[in-house]
């Protein structure tokens, strides 16, 4: 966080971005690093008994765990770092939308944002072209669509077929405020981010 | 009745001084380069190529990014060395000076801004698998840079290419990892060069579940075992010796991390 702010300061910087909660099996970060955050009051979560899950799915198994479920679709969870990297790591982050589709959940990157569009519902993204935009796609990941349609995109889909080894929508462009899917599939959304400098 | 099998190997990361594997011997490859930064091994696999294609602003990332790579020596001198053979796309990214200044040293120049409807990958491997002459096509290896990270739409225009040109190798390598399909139709025997790459692999199920899929080698095997998004997928596991076998009723993507 020092290196993004202009802050002359860099303990003043770290003491503004205080993580409430420190979740995982712990083998990645600094001893002084979790020293520092424990003593400002974050929470350690110790979870290195549970290898069969990924860190981001502890995470999000916390917030639903402690989520009311009235409170359920209000709730977005922002995630960073989970694009990128490893492979299997992504492909894992990924799993959890899935594993999680009645939560929102958005995987950010620097070049472009991803969210899961369940089956179960129709969806109406609302875009904020000063922030995003206009390249976007849909992907059959998991299992192929027979039927999607939208609205809003320069090249929509109507009852199209979508599939991993034929047509797959990538580099389509947002041409409305509001683009619509429908999709006997469920699908994963992106949209490039602009450059925010 | 069985399967054919298919094997793969990564010998073509290997140091120039290693003495190439037999397979290495017998493989052709081909490099296509594509519009992020370099891998830090990018000079070493462009040693093995036997032709090498830029899409587009790949190029730009030769001319910028070989220099770099290799401080000790004269730019210039590096990047007369590091002339792709061909450029192909549809030029909105490679930048002007970069254009004319392979274009002067010989390098083809294939505008193909016409066509909207396929992406540069697909184009570059297409191209390869027309113009590049290989006796026997299951010897030609098509290895990218570049496809990994980004825009994830690219990524995964550039994963669907896999799929679409399942009877050709083609490997998608970042500084972190190397991914390429395993088709249905085969079964798979998997080399590992551990000197380069592992422990940690995967395989994911991207394009539809699989009912069954069986491996040995690895330190979490399955067996007959069911993958899906929303359920199972294959992460985080390790390799245990120097060869992996996957049999499956499904595609599936193979990925294993490369060593720094």
């Amino acid at each position: 966080m020092f290196q993004m702010t202009n802050d002359e300061d860099k303990k003043s910087t770290r003491n503004r971005y205080i993580p409430e909660i420190i979740e995982g099996d712990m083998d990645s970060i600094r001893p002084e690093v979790k020293l520092f955050y424990s003593s400002q009051g974050s929470k350690i979560s110790d979870k290195s008994h549970n290898q069969e899950t990924t860190d981001l799915h502890k995470c999000i198994s916390r917030l639903h765990r402690y989520t009311p479920d009235h409170e359920k679709p209000n709730l977005c969870v922002l995630v960073t770092g989970a694009l990128g990297g490893r492979f299997d790591h992504e492909a894992a982050n990924i799993n959890v939308l899935y594993l999680f589709s009645e939560m929102r959940i958005i995987l950010l990157s620097d070049d472009c944002l991803i969210r899961l569009l369940p089956k179960t519902h129709r969806h109406e993204l609302y875009i904020e072209s000063s922030v995003e935009g206009p390249h976007c796609g849909l992907f059959p990941v998991g299992a192929p669509s027979t039927s999607t349609t939208t609205t809003g995109l320069k090249w929509n889909l109507s009852e199209s077929k979508m599939r991993f080894g034929s047509m797959i929508s990538t580099s389509n462009i947002v041409q409305s405020e509001k683009v619509t899917v429908q999709s006997d599939a469920d699908l994963l959304w992106t949209i490039s981010l602009r450059n925010l400098a | 009745m069985p399967l054919p099998t298919m094997t793969h190997s990564s010998a073509f990361l290997l140091p120039a001084a290693a003495p190439p594997s037999n397979d290495a011997a017998a493989t052709t490859y081909a490099l296509i380069v594509l519009n992020q930064r370099l891998p830090r091994f990018a000079p070493l696999v462009w040693a093995r190529a036997r032709l090498r294609v830029c899409a587009d602003g790949g190029a730009n990332r030769v001319f910028d990014g070989m220099p770099e790579l290799l401080p000790g020596e004269d730019p210039a001198e590096v990047r007369t060395r590091y002339k792709p053979d061909v450029i192909k796309g549809d030029m909105d990214s490679i930048r002007p000076e970069v254009k004319e200044y392979y274009s002067s040293l010989g390098t083809n120049i294939v505008d193909e801004s016409h066509d909207q409807d396929t992406t540069d990958l697909h184009k570059c491997v297409s191209f390869i698998t027309s113009n590049l002459f290989v006796p026997d096509k299951s010897n030609l290896c098509i290895i990218v840079l570049g496809a990994l990270g980004g825009r994830f739409d690219h990524e995964m225009g550039n994963i669907n290419v896999l799929y679409r040109f399942s009877n050709t190798k083609i490997i998608l390598l970042s500084d972190d990892c190397s991914i390429f399909l395993l088709p249905k139709t085969h079964s798979h025997e998997i080399h590992i060069e551990k000197s380069v790459e592992g422990p940690h692999c995967g395989l994911i199920p991207i394009g539809g579940p699989s009912t069954s899929t069986t491996t040995t080698g690895l330190r979490w095997n399955l067996d007959n075992t069911s993958m899906s998004y929303g359920g199972l997928i294959s992460t985080s596991n390790i390799v245990d010796g120097d060869k992996v076998t996957v049999t499956s009723d499904s595609d599936l993507i193979w990925t294993i991390s490369l060593r720094h």
